[in-house]
């Protein structure tokens, strides 16, 4: 059973039609790409996947379970996992209380518990800090720990954005566009992470990636998606020679991505 | 153990360790933050003895604004939502406390607890409607609330008494001036302690992360509308407490307490405090709540210019000059004027080392 699922999701914002019939699937420790020009429809995909918009048809599952009606948070309690374009973090916090917040919904004492200091919060509050510093070693942040949001550079909080959502425990991973303002050996290595999550901490991964060379190189599974609708779909060989995606990436006449 | 303590004072020779390791003060420094702390703690315990009697009810009006500030700090500072409805949160537990010893002749507990009730439900309802409005329409919203809870809720006389107030006597062990201002002062101080338990554990801290962004908050599986609400609720339960203790100063309240200039007066005094910072919006209730008789008493006593010409009729005009100078040179407020002694004072550095954040570090989103 795929751990995440759409079936011909469609939305339209006013006269554009964004995302025409896109079916998708995930299956367990797959790392899946989503190629497409700017505009493509993309991140609006991302964004029905996991929440933030309804689609105006069409389904989306997690293992199976419809999730087409439930919001964000959610589904992030049942294991979806995503970053945004623009860094999502909360800006007036520092490293490590970001991916402590992260923790939120695999956090077991009562809400209520943590505001009158009971001993069992103030315990798990230890365990919390222990793990996001688990977290950030293996993202080779932790020298950051202590750093507030608002000065760190962009490419360094691309990386703490996904070590904040690594925080969350999720079983499906979806990045969006996590390389953006990294250089291309920190792309390199960011991918090689990401193939050590997969196997270390047993998750799917989902990324939207401009890099075309990168995401080949890591992906098991790629989609292409151009104005709204799936141009292809296939491994990242077949991706690599389609002349259809050559040609909306590279213009008329290419033949492969090559 | 002796040769632990050496090494340690040896340590004071070596000024900056290594980076990455905590900081840990000094046995010398530990010893002045100590001593500096209790200092502070023996003043503020030491007020209500030293100032003439008819000021003490005004250090109890302190304790009483502080909490307010406190209270709408968790709105404003916290989950980033301007009440300007504050006051009604505030009048209702004031009527709540005053109906409860009362009409119904609870105890002053029960009557405390009555207030935090209704000024919760209060809340609830506002914060039901916050869910659907942005900022400023919302804050629209709140104004127009504390005009209606003014304008009906509190002229119901059977709840309110009318013009002539609701008695609101205070508990029989509290019954002096002085023992009312500590009950008041021991109570802003167990509001602290759990405010500063709120932002530290999981409640306070989803709060605080919608506030800056609810989409992320929401993909971290932050339930977005529950938290907002129960921000409200704690927001309107502090704010009760707070109209339960007003309401027993002067021992009686009228509806005439509870008007839009003190709702102002509160959004004012959180933000020349520094929204976010509890120490901050604490000292600008305590601040906000002194300054009629601070004016009134300059005006009196010195007989050069300004204090001449200001007297308390111009207190909102001193108001808003304290709030354009605020934003305008710390728009952190007190907290980011204090910045440097506020860590200090926490067992941490005394200078903060640069942000990048510049002075929005110390504003709406800096916590102690």
């Amino acid at each position: 059973m795929p751990v995440l699922e759409a079936l011909e999701v469609s939305i339209r914002f006013g006269g554009v039609q964004a995302l025409s019939a896109v079916d998708f699937r995930v299956d367990e420790l797959e790392i899946v790409g989503i190629l497409g020009p700017n505009g493509a429809g993309k991140t609006t995909f991302f964004n029905c996947v996991s929440g933030f918009y309804r689609p105006d048809t069409g389904r989306i599952f997690m293992h199976g379970q419809d999730v087409t009606d439930l919001r964000p948070d959610q589904r992030a309690q049942l294991g979806l996992g995503r970053t945004f374009q623009q860094v999502g973090l909360v800006r007036s916090f520092t490293v490590l209380e970001n991916l402590v917040v992260a923790q939120h919904k695999s956090t077991r004492y009562n809400v209520l518990a943590g505001m009158v200091g009971a001993p069992a919060s103030l315990r798990e509050e230890k365990v919390l800090r222990a793990r996001a510093m688990e977290v950030l070693d293996f993202m080779g942040l932790a020298h950051l720990h202590d750093s507030p949001i608002g000065g760190l550079p962009y490419g360094t909080l691309k990386m703490v954005e996904t070590a904040a959502v690594l925080a969350t425990n999720p079983e499906v991973l979806m990045l969006d566009e996590p390389l953006a303002g990294t250089g291309p050996e920190e792309g390199l290595a960011y991918c090689q992470r990401l193939k050590d999550m997969r196997r270390e901490l047993g998750i799917s991964i989902v990324m939207i990636e401009h890099h075309v060379p990168l995401v080949l190189g890591t992906a098991d599974y790629v989609y292409v998606l151009n104005f709204g609708a799936l141009l292809a779909q296939g491994d990242p060989d077949e991706i690599r020679d389609n002349e259809a995606v050559a040609e909306a990436y590279m213009g008329e006449g290419a033949t492969s991505l090559a | 153990m002796a040769d632990t303590v050496l090494a340690d004072g040896a340590l004071e020779l070596e000024p900056a360790p290594e980076p990455d390791a905590p900081f840990r003060p000094t046995p010398r420094g530990m010893a002045a933050r100590i001593a500096v702390l209790a200092a502070l703690l023996a003043l503020i315990l030491a007020v209500p003895q030293l100032v003439p009697a008819v000021y003490v009810n005004i250090v109890t009006k302190a304790a009483v604004y502080g909490l307010v500030a406190l209270s709408l700090n968790i709105l404003l500072g916290y989950a980033g939502q301007v009440s300007l409805g504050h006051s009604a949160f505030f009048g209702v537990g004031a009527f709540g406390a005053g109906y409860a010893l009362t009409k119904m002749q609870l105890p002053w507990g029960a009557a405390l607890l009555m207030a935090a009730l209704t000024g919760a439900v209060a809340a609830v309802v506002l914060g039901a409607i916050a869910l659907r409005l942005r900022a400023v329409y919302f804050a629209l919203v709140t104004i127009s609330y504390g005009f209606v809870a003014q304008e009906t809720l509190f002229n119901i006389r059977s709840l309110t008494g009318g013009g002539a107030g609701q008695p609101a006597p205070r508990p029989s062990l509290f019954h002096t001036d002085v023992r009312y201002a500590y009950l008041c002062i021991g109570v802003l101080a167990v509001a602290m302690l759990f405010d500063w338990r709120l932002t530290a554990s999981r409640g306070g801290r989803a709060i605080q992360a919608l506030r800056d962004d609810e989409r992320v908050a929401a993909s971290w599986g932050i339930d977005v509308t529950g938290y907002k609400i129960l921000a409200f609720v704690i927001s309107g339960m502090m704010a009760g407490i707070a109209g339960a203790l007003f309401a027993s100063i002067e021992q009686v309240v009228t509806p005439a307490d509870f008007g839009f200039a003190l709702s102002l007066t509160f959004v004012l005094a959180t933000v020349v405090g520094g929204a976010g910072n509890r120490w901050g919006v604490v000292q600008g209730g305590v601040l906000f709540a002194v300054l009629p008789t601070l004016i009134d008493r300059a005006h009196a006593n010195f007989h050069i210019w300004p204090f001449t010409s200001i007297s308390i009729t111009l207190e909102p005009a001193v108001e808003a000059l304290l709030l354009i100078l605020t934003l305008i040179f710390f728009p952190g407020g007190i907290a980011q004027q204090q910045r440097n002694l506020l860590s200090w004072l926490s067992f941490k550095r005394f200078r903060q080392p640069e942000t990048g954040g510049g002075p929005a570090r110390g504003g709406m989103g800096a916590r102690p």
